[in-house]
Formats: C-alpha cells, structure tokens, sequence
C-alpha cells in the first residue's frame, strides 16, 4: 500500500451513519476529509462549529467540482444513492455506499452497470465483513470444519419498531422495504459470504406496525443442496440491539454464530479445534482496529476501502457482492407477494 | 488539580440490559432489572460491602432505585451523560434533534420553563441555536435526573468524548469542563472507548481532566493497544478511573484485580448482575487493591 499519498474523502449525507464515517475517515492516517455534503444546509454551522476543519456543501455537483475529491462514501437515504452515484461516477470518483446499495433492485442493477468494466474502487457498507469474530467463522467453513453443509438457520432480531413511526425509513417508495432489506440485509451478506448466492428462495413477510414488512421468514437453497432459513424482525422486545445468530449443520459438527461468540461441535477433531467444544468468545479476539466509534468494524471498513482505493485492488465488500445481496432481497420479496418459491436465476 | 475520586464506584451496565457475554444474560438482566427494587438490592449490596458511589445514565429503572434507596444521599453519583444510547435508538425515525425533543416531552413545565425549553417545542427553533447552546441545554436536560442527588463528578459519555475526539476539536471538551464546573460545582470526567488516542490529544489540548476508560489484562476495549493504554496509565499523570477491569465478564474478580496493583488508578467501576456477585466481587476489590 501507497503510505505516503493520503486519499481525499468527502463523506455525502450526514445522517447518524454520515457523522460516524465522517469520524473514523477523520481518525484515518492515509485519508484526509476533503468534504462534507447534505441537501441541508443548515448543517453547515454544526460542521464548523463541531471543529471539522473539511468545508461542507450542501450541493454535492459543486462540492464535486470545487472539492474534486479522490472518494467519496456516501451515506444518504437509500432512494438517494442512484441519482448522487451517477454524480460521482461521471467524475471518476470512487465510491463507498453504505448498504443497501439502493432502495430497488433495478436502481442497484444501473448502480453496477455505471461500474461495470471500469477502473473505480467500489464497497458497500456490509459491515459484518469487516468483524474479527465473522472473519473467524468465514475461515472456519471455507477450511472444512464442518465438512460438507446440510442446514444453515439464521434470524436477527431488535426492538425497534412496536408503532407506526414517520420518516423515509418507513416510507416503502423510499426505503424499498423494511426489516428485510435495512436490518436482514446484514445478514443476508453473511450468508451469501459464507455459502455463495442462494439459489432459490421462498418467504412470507409481515407488516404488523408499518407500511413496510416488520417481520419476515425465508427457505432458502443454496449450492450443494445446503438449505436454510432465515427469519428477520424489528418488533420484538428484549434486543436492545439487533442481534444476529446463525447456526450451521455439517458432516463433521455444527457451529453456532452470535454477535457474542462461535460454538462449534464436532463429531472428530480438526486441525486445532478438538473433537466436542470448542467456544470463540469475541472478546477473547485480538483487536483490529486503533480506533472505535459507533459499531465494531466500521473503522476497518472504512480503513480497508481508503487502502484499496490508495493500492487499486478490490475492498473486502464489492458492489458486485452488495448486488448479489440485493438479488436476494428482490427474490425474498418477489416471493412473499406471489406467494410461491422464485429463483434467483430470474431475477436479471 | 487533583480530584478526589471515590475508589470503588457500582457500575450501572447491567442495569441497562448491557452483556458482552452473551444474549442469555442480557435478556436476564433487561428483565430483572426492569424492577425498581431489584437495582435497589443491588445497590444496597454494594452499599453494604463498602461501595459509596454509583454512575449511570438518566434511566429511568436506576433513577427510581435511587428515589427508593434509602441510603442514596450517603452515595456519590456520577451521572453519564448525555444518554447517547437512548437518543440513537429513536435518532433514525425523528434524526437526532428529534430525539431529544421527544425525550423532553417527559418533563413537567416548570422543568421546562427552568430550562428555557417552552420556545424549543419545535425542531425549526432548535436548529437556529448554536452547538454549544444546544449541548448546554442537553447537558442541563439530563442533569434534572440527578437533582437533589450528592454529585461525585460528571461523566461526558463516551460516544461524545469520541466525537469530539474525532472532530480534534477541544471546544467542546473544555465547553463540558465549564458547564459542569460553573453549574454543578463538581469535576468533569471523560468517559472514552479509544484512551490510547483521546489522551496524547488532551495533553496538546492542556485538558487535564479525570477519564474513565477500560483497563483489563485482556486488552479488552483497549484502543488503539493494551501496550500503549498501559504506557500511558503509567507514564501520563491522570487520573484515570477504571472500567471494563472484569474484561466484559471473560475475567473473575479474583483474575481481574491484580492486575490493576501495579497501575497508576485513582478508581475502579464495576457493573453488578446480582446481589451475590456485588458482595463477592467488592468484597474480592477491597481485599486485593487494599481500598
């Protein structure tokens, strides 16, 4: 990696996660915040009163033009992020987007055309890629642990919503959906990551509060005939934060993965991990990151995409991977209003 | 100048439904906690092992334990605010600033007239105010919690602290030293996840203030390194107080305090699940670091 160059970020859209990006970006050794932009423009006297030394816009084509940034990461409401993508593009800039990458699929498929066969550095916010303890499972699976896989079951859970509630958020012309695609997305990375895209995919959704899903349950199937499941809610009480668990059932054991541990259990010892027991506490996980704000990992996200766009390799989460989430969004949502299996191959 | 600091100080993540262990025991904790009278037997455990001083958000199990525990005036508290934890989780539906106004809706009008929040009932005039002003009045907000309670010292919420931090901006650090110092009449006290950065950047700052930061032989929270953390508890000359000491739980009370002997702490906060474990692990405290 080039540690001499520092790359020019400006962070687009300062939301909760704009002002956590534009922090860590701050804290970056090799990234120098060269801007900040938000449609309102009031905010400009909280930037520089904040002591942010980076000038904010509140027009991201000028901002753009004047600034000429190396990168930018943007974090604006997902029907937002199409239209300030093709700003950027149309400037060779490259991009970070926070996920998902856009509130339709056909709005995430023109978002990977504007990319496709160019040189840009192109991630997506799928923050999981980006944990010690996912990286530590990831590793587990791909070296065979649990020999050939059977079942996988996943769900993820926060109390967040127990009443209609205002905002874009909510609002499925803009949001594309709700706990599927803003809190199960997450997860549904995890799931694509570790076992490749899923083939099919059948599934119910719940509105039970809102205008978008509250609640939804999906069959999924994956290469190899490995099946799984995966449940999302935001109205169950008693998760102060979404949690995630996913258990995997193989030849040799099955593994248990939470926001707080892995559990594995294995039928015959391999490599270092023994036969029976083994528990991961992440705790027990050596640090990865010289600063923390917000959630575990955003710093390494935001670390791993400035050092990629500096050495010009791909970041740990592409575009083209935050489509194949996307796919499965569609698939999961095409399902539960035909109410009948769709594969993933249909969806184009 | 040196603060005089409470030794031992009964931490209150437990009672906010807070595990690093596991969902299991943060699903117990939400409910067992949820009694007023459960914290209160917690804190009268503390109380009974020699434990005189408490610090926690304005939430509203804790804040009712104290009304009910009747030797809360003998106990020092350090309020952590602002409650950053509260006002994000409703951030993404009504944005920050309508969080917090939400928060107001709870406060009685003479609680309002108090804070000149009766022109702040509408987002548009909150936006016309200026970041220190609103921090002001966030910060006397929050602090109505806590009246008529015996102050040990104010802490600056550490996903503030960190923010500030991030922003490399000192005003709003020294603004938090004045507002606490000038209307409450105690010390200031930074709480921080990133020790190892924050306090190079207060020695160029001139802010020599308490902070409280984790400190566990695990290097648990330990940012940027546990190496450079220790280097600086050792070498700086602050006064640090000491969380995260049982590493999120991963450590006893037995392994966990000795490795605070040879460090440079003024003070150690440990979270409570239980009154068994508040007698047990204060009482394996004072043995070991001799309070």
């Amino acid at each position: 990696m080039n540690e001499e160059k520092k790359l020019r970020v400006a962070v687009i859209g300062l939301g909760k996660l704009g002002i956590l990006h534009t922090a860590v970006v701050n804290m970056i050794p090799n990234a120098e915040l060269a801007a900040i932009a938000d449609i309102n423009n009031q905010l400009s006297k909280y930037v520089a009163q904040a002591g942010l030394k980076a000038p904010f816009f509140s027009d991201t084509d000028r901002m753009l033009a004047e600034i000429e940034p190396d990168a930018v990461v943007i974090c604006t409401p997902a029907f937002a992020n199409l239209p300030v993508v093709e700003r950027c593009l149309a400037r060779d800039v490259d991009v970070f987007i926070e996920k998902p990458l856009a509130h339709t699929f056909d709005a995430a498929k023109k978002m990977v055309g504007l990319v496709s066969g160019r040189k840009i550095i192109h991630a997506t916010g799928y923050l999981f890629a980006h944990m010690g303890l996912y990286k530590r499972a990831k590793h587990l699976i791909a070296d065979g642990v649990l020999g050939r896989l059977y079942r996988v079951r996943s769900s993820v859970y926060t109390s967040e919503v127990f009443s209609k509630k205002k905002g874009w958020y909510y609002d499925p012309a803009k949001s594309g959906g709700g706990a599927v695609i803003n809190i199960a997305s997450h997860l549904l990375y995890v799931l694509y990551w570790y076992f490749g895209p899923a083939k099919s995919a059948f599934a119910q959704t719940r509105s039970i509060h809102s205008d978008v899903e509250d609640a939804a349950t999906a069959l999924l199937e994956f290469e190899d005939g490995l099946q799984g499941t995966m449940d999302v809610s935001w109205s169950v009480p008693g998760f102060r934060l979404p949690y995630t668990e996913i258990h995997v059932e193989g030849e040799n054991g099955t593994m248990e993965l939470t926001n707080d541990a892995i559990k594995l259990y294995l039928y015959k010892a391999h490599k270092e991990y023994p036969k029976e027991w083994t528990t991961i506490h992440k705790i027990d996980m050596p640090s990865t990151s010289r600063f923390e704000i917000g959630a575990e990992g955003l710093y390494e996200e935001d670390q791993d995409f400035v050092g990629r766009c500096l050495d010009r390799r791909p970041p740990a989460v592409t575009w083209n991977d935050g489509f194949e989430v996307q796919r499965m969004i569609e698939a999961i949502y095409r399902s539960a209003a035909r109410k009948k299996v769709v594969a993933i191959g249909e969806i184009q | 100048m040196t603060v005089k600091l409470d030794p031992l100080i009964l931490g209150a993540n437990p009672f906010e439904g807070v595990s690093y262990i596991g969902r299991s025991q943060s699903l117990h904790y939400l409910e067992y906690f949820a009694k007023e009278d459960n914290v209160a037997a917690v804190l009268d455990a503390a109380y009974s092992a020699g434990v005189r001083a408490l610090t926690c958000s304005n939430t509203a199990n804790v804040i009712g334990a104290l009304q009910k525990f009747p030797k809360s005036q003998d106990l020092s508290v350090y309020p952590v605010i602002p409650n950053a934890y509260e006002y994000a989780m409703e951030a993404s539906e009504k944005g920050v600033l309508g969080a917090i106004m939400s928060k107001a809706k709870g406060f009685s009008m003479y609680q309002k007239v108090k804070l000149g929040l009766r022109a702040l009932t509408k987002i548009k005039s909150v936006l016309t105010k200026d970041v220190m002003d609103m921090l002001l009045e966030l910060l006397n907000f929050e602090m109505i919690s806590f009246e008529k309670m015996k102050l040990g010292g104010v802490i600056l919420h550490g996903q503030i602290t960190d923010l500030a931090l991030s922003s490399r901006n000192p005003d709003i650090l020294s603004f938090f030293q004045d507002v606490i110092r000038e209307n409450y009449g105690v010390e200031p006290i930074l709480a921080t996840h990133n020790f190892g950065v924050l306090l190079p950047q207060l020695i160029e700052w001139k802010i020599k203030i308490p902070i409280m930061a984790p400190l566990n032989s695990k290097g648990f929270m330990m940012k940027p390194s546990k190496e450079e953390c220790e280097a600086l508890v050792r070498d700086s000359g602050y006064q640090i107080i000491a969380k995260k000491v049982l590493a999120g739980g991963r450590l006893s009370p037995e392994e966990a305090f000795p490795y605070l002997l040879d460090k440079k702490i003024e003070s150690v906060v440990v979270g409570i699940g239980s009154v068994p474990e508040a007698y047990h692990t204060f009482t394996v405290a004072k043995n070991i670091l001799k309070i």
